[in-house]
């Protein structure tokens, strides 16, 4: 295939990584250790030979669903709650996405969701003076019902439509308009038409067996960087060719970097990533907990977010600070809990914590400490676990079955949580897991099961040293740079970022070729997450896609 | 024998589209409309009611076999109720049981052990309620309902592999889903919407327009194309439906909306018996408008952690960390059996012909595993309750001594629904005679 031959020679030729404006990190907090491996860095190019794998067709995230009609409608509109849950496929709700099926309630949500956002577009003025862009005359004014829906149908199925398409709206709103005597109804049913068809529900990026289609690249682009539907330019980008270039392809994710909502579009990963839709339904239990109040699920969650954007847009920082830095943000509920002033009476503030306190990174946010715990006591195993898993890209076995998994009651020879899990690092049946996960929940175990910080478990002091694959340390904090130090950690961040792009998982040649060059590309970049996602739409895996089994 | 959802709707679709239409149930009704014609079949109805986190076997199983058994420890909620629910004891569920709380519903609801990959899991087949739905559950507005007890309860209801169907938790959520605007009680006017014959057109426009994609997707995609346009058509007829005057039952009433008020998490501790009667009466009254025959209740998950009153953790937290004899837990079991009673008692009070709801109803209770604090799935906990129009009998313990295949009890559930299925299961789980001191 000449064309993507073509291709390739121009992404061998390109070494360099963009063009776009590193700012220099100069935020004394963000201190990052070395790292720690010795291997030697694999190449930086892609392997040519590594088979493409197949595409699947990608339901829309409930996210996805928002969003999209945000940006169908714009900002005012309403958008009804719908039945459809996320499903977590290999971490992700955006591979769930590709391996399940919408369910019946689901769908019978989208149905009455479709004419809910439909009314709103005929009633709201200032979604009207957006979507309807011609006022029929008459139930007959096809012509006119034609110019609505053409435009509209383009972008919420982001490509060209057919005439037979379009016909097929205008005809259900000739219809409507006729049954009902308004020709505002017509529209509203030519809308909820577009709205409940599968070109809306699912993200049609198949390809042909080789490459995607242009305007599926815009899709994939769109939803990626901005966690929403392509916007006129990007189809028209689509439509010229633009985007079949390297460089178009390029100039066009910096444009969308660029703009504020790529700092959506991240957000909408992190949360993905990090597993943050736990967090709406925490619940701890609040006569033990006493600063516990439900604002801390979504509090947490934003703090978390806001770091994360803060570390990805503002400072255009190495990645690995996530697990270092000091600086936060916190609202009133989260300043309570880090016992430390609110710096606003509602709302979030950047503050930067002790720097040399207890609490540093992502291990020290109340989120993340509560969302892996349980709701009347910490767990040293979902903690441990959550690292391995999330953050490192570690598979920890399931449990066995039959095996009493009780840790004893705190007694007077093993008052604290250390003592009472030594049973499980010392019985052979239990060690092949729990010492991959417990170390490091010890690590934690300052933290109670909101994240407050505490010196003691049931009045004895707590060790919270440990090691992590051999890297000791004395504290949380110690935990975090070592985690930061680790080398799967940013591996598993280019995996996780490539996986969530894609809505699969990778084949085991690309695992093993195609993600280490990536990961490779992304430590020559400073581990800025801007560079990895530009790195991502520059691969061959993003543009490339194999047949399937028919 | 399984029939697929879409070789039914095609048989429904090509041979008998018009008898959709009909208020299909009112022409075979008597004069009173109390009873159909012949005075015999009230539809059948079936409702798996299940709860996570197992239970101790030492303290549910009852000491005596056979009729007027006496309730154990954790059944002593059932006390009232020991003539209408039978008790079935020292079965297992013939899988390998690699996954915690998972195998053992995998193997019962659809006979085949779950898929597990990583921290991921799926049923690998249509689990019971479904099977069921798809040969019972055609003639009504719902298909079947999915209703989760503990809030955001996730479920158990399996189309397929990779193919779930999320409950609904919330009371008012669920009222409205059932007797909001759409819903027409028995006397009052009809009053037909034509908006709906015009989002019927779009319905049909939808999967026409479906077409061409369908020639693009391999075949794994198909499947979950064709699932979700079945979907679309499963909508369509519904609407349909909503067209033609609802079935004249005697015991069906509007309910009251419920009052959020009523039932919200206070200090991290969902009401779960407010929850649980809201529901069960929610439940009964739909089935009792013909809504739907097939219902599947979500008490609480596998694994989940429901903060009981006075609990010290959270309820699975408990099965495997309290110490001793587990009191608290053993306190969340029984009161999990007095919501069960609680359901069996609201379909007991709607009258329906010369006996009840519960008369024409199968009920199956059961939950993940037997002992909790190890997952076992040998002394899985199955109740069952309803005589299924009189092809069940009630009021009996069960017991197996010798570990007799669970599968037994789907098959007989499945056969006294009317359906024509002779067996159940595959490899080890796989049976083909139900359990006989159960059928009438």
């Amino acid at each position: 295939m000449p064309a993507r031959a073509a291709w390739i020679i121009v992404i061998a030729t390109s070494v360099s990584l963009g063009s776009c404006s590193y700012q220099e990190v100069n935020d004394p907090v963000l201190e990052v250790p070395r790292r720690v491996d010795t291997e030697p860095s694999q190449s930086l190019e892609y392997d040519p030979t590594v088979p493409a794998s197949p595409s699947a067709l990608r339901k829309l995230t409930r996210q996805e669903y928002i969003e999209s009609a945000v940006a169908l409608f714009g900002d005012e509109v309403l958008v009804p709650p719908t039945s459809e849950p996320d499903f977590i496929t290999g971490g992700l709700a955006a591979v769930g996405a590709g391996t399940t099926t919408y369910s019946p309630r689901g769908v019978e949500s989208f149905e009455e969701a479709a004419y809910a956002l439909a009314k709103q577009a005929v009633e709201d003025s200032g979604i009207r003076s957006r979507v309807v862009t011609c006022e029929p005359s008459s139930e007959s004014d096809t012509e006119c019902f034609g110019q609505i829906f053409r435009p509209f149908m383009r972008r919420a199925w982001r490509r060209p439509v057919t005439d037979a398409e379009v016909a097929k709206a205008v005809s259900l709103a000739g219809e409507a308009a006729a049954a009902t005597d308004s020709v505002d109804m017509g529209i509203q049913f030519g809308l909820a038409f577009t709205l409940q068809s599968p070109y809306y529900l699912y993200r049609i990026e198949l390809g042909d067996g080789e490459e995607l289609g242009a305007y599926e690249i815009a899709s994939r682009l769109s939803f990626f960087l901005w966690n929403t539907a392509p916007d006129e330019l990007l189809l028209d980008a689509a439509e010229t060719g633009a985007l079949a270039t390297y460089e178009g392809l390029r100039d066009h994710a910096e444009r969308m970097l660029a703009d504020p909502r790529a700092r959506s579009g991240f957000r909408s990963f992190y949360h993905d990533y990090l597993q943050l839709a736990e967090l709406d339904s925490l619940s701890k239990d609040p006569t033990i907990y006493k600063a516990y109040t439900s604002a801390l699920g979504p509090s947490s969650a934003e703090e978390t977010l806001q770091l994360l954007e803060y570390l990805t847009f503002d400072l255009d920082a190495d990645f690995r600070a996530l697990m270092t830095t000091t600086t936060t943000f916190v609202d009133p509920t989260l300043a309570a809990i880090y016992d430390i002033a609110a710096p606003t009476s509602t709302g979030f503030a950047r503050v930067n914590l002790n720097p040399t306190g207890p609490r540093a990174g992502l291990l020290g946010h109340a989120g993340f400490l509560a969302s892996h715990a349980h709701p009347t006591s910490t767990s040293v195993t979902l903690r441990g676990k959550a690292v391995r898993n999330i953050l490192l890209c570690q598979e920890i076995p399931i449990p066995p079955v039959g095996v009493d998994t009780s840790i004893p009651e705190p007694s007077g020879t093993a008052p604290t949580m250390r003592d009472r899990v030594a049973e499980h690092l010392q019985d052979p049946s239990c060690t092949g897991c729990h010492l991959l996960t417990d170390p490091i929940g010890l690590a934690l175990e300052k933290f109670d099961s909101i994240g407050r910080f505490r010196e003691t478990d049931n009045g004895y002091e707590i060790d919270a040293s440990g090691d992590l694959d051999t890297v000791e340390f004395d504290n949380a904090r110690g935990l975090g740079q070592a985690i930061a130090a680790h080398p799967a950690f940013t591996k598993c961040m280019a995996r996780t970022m490539m996986r969530y792009a894609l809505g699969r998982l990778e084949s085991d040649a690309e695992a093993e070729s195609h993600i280490d060059t990536l990961e490779a590309r992304f430590e020559q970049s400073g581990y800025r997450l801007q560079a990895l996602a530009l790195e991502i739409v520059l691969s061959p895996m993003f543009r490339q896609v194999g047949g399937v089994e028919r | 024998m399984i029939i697929t959802r879409r070789s039914m709707l095609r048989g429904l679709f090509a041979g008998g589209a018009v008898s959709l239409g009909l208020p299909t149930l009112e022409m075979f009704l008597n004069v009173n409309g109390d009873a159909f014609a012949d005075g015999s079949s009230f539809p059948k109805r079936f409702v798996l009611w299940f709860w996570g986190n197992g239970v101790i076997p030492t303290k549910w199983t009852p000491e005596t076999i056979g009729a007027n058994w006496t309730p154990s420890e954790q059944l002593s909620a059932l006390s009232d109720w020991t003539q209408d629910v039978s008790v079935i004891t020292g079965f297992e569920v013939k899988v390998d049981n690699l996954k915690a709380h998972l195998s053992g519903p995998a193997g019962f609801f659809t006979g085949i052990d779950v898929k597990v990959q990583g921290d991921d899991s799926s049923f690998r087949a249509a689990s019971l309620d479904q099977v069921i739905a798809q040969s019972i559950g055609g003639e009504t507005v719902l298909r079947s309902l999915e209703v989760g007890i503990a809030p955001g309860v996730k479920g158990l209801s399996f189309n397929g592999v990779d193919s779930q169907n999320p409950p609904e938790s919330d009371p008012v959520k669920l009222y409205q889903r059932l007797f909001g605007p759409t819903f027409t009680e028995p006397g009052e006017e009809l009053k037909i919407d034509p908006k709906l014959a015009l989002r019927r057109s779009v319905l049909s426009a939808v999967m026409d327009d479906a077409n061409a994609l369908r020639q693009r997707l391999g075949a794994n995609d198909k499947q979950r194309l064709e699932q979700h346009l079945d979907a679309v058509r499963d909508i369509e007829a519904r609407l349909l439906k909503l067209e033609s005057a609802p079935p004249n039952f005697e015991g069906c009433t509007r309910p009251a909306e419920p009052v959020p008020d009523e039932y919200l998490t206070v200090d991290g501790r969902p009401p779960m018996p407010v929850r649980n009667a809201i529901m069960s009466d929610l439940i009964s009254m739909a089935m009792a408008c013909d809504l739907t025959r097939v219902v599947s209740v979500w008490h609480c998950d596998p694994v989940g952690d429901v903060l009981y009153p006075g609990a010290t953790s959270g309820h699975h937290q408990l099965t495997h960390d309290e110490p001793g004899d587990q009191p608290q837990f053993n306190e969340i079991v029984k009161s999990i059996v007095s919501h069960f009673g609680t359901f069996v008692g609201s379909l007991k009070s709607v009258g329906e012909g010369d006996g009840t709801l519960l008369d024409n109803s199968v009920v199956l209770g059961c939950s993940d595993c037997g002992l909790a604090r190890t997952h076992q799935i040998d002394e899985y906990p199955i109740l069952v309750a309803g005589r299924g129009g009189g092809r069940l009998k009630t009021g009996l313990h069960v017991r197996s001594d010798v570990k007799d295949s669970a599968s037994k009890v789907p098959l007989t559930v499945m056969q006294a629904l009317g359906m024509p299925v002779t067996e159940y299961g595959q490899d080890g789980t796989h049976v083909s005679s139900g359990l006989s001191e159960l059928e009438a």
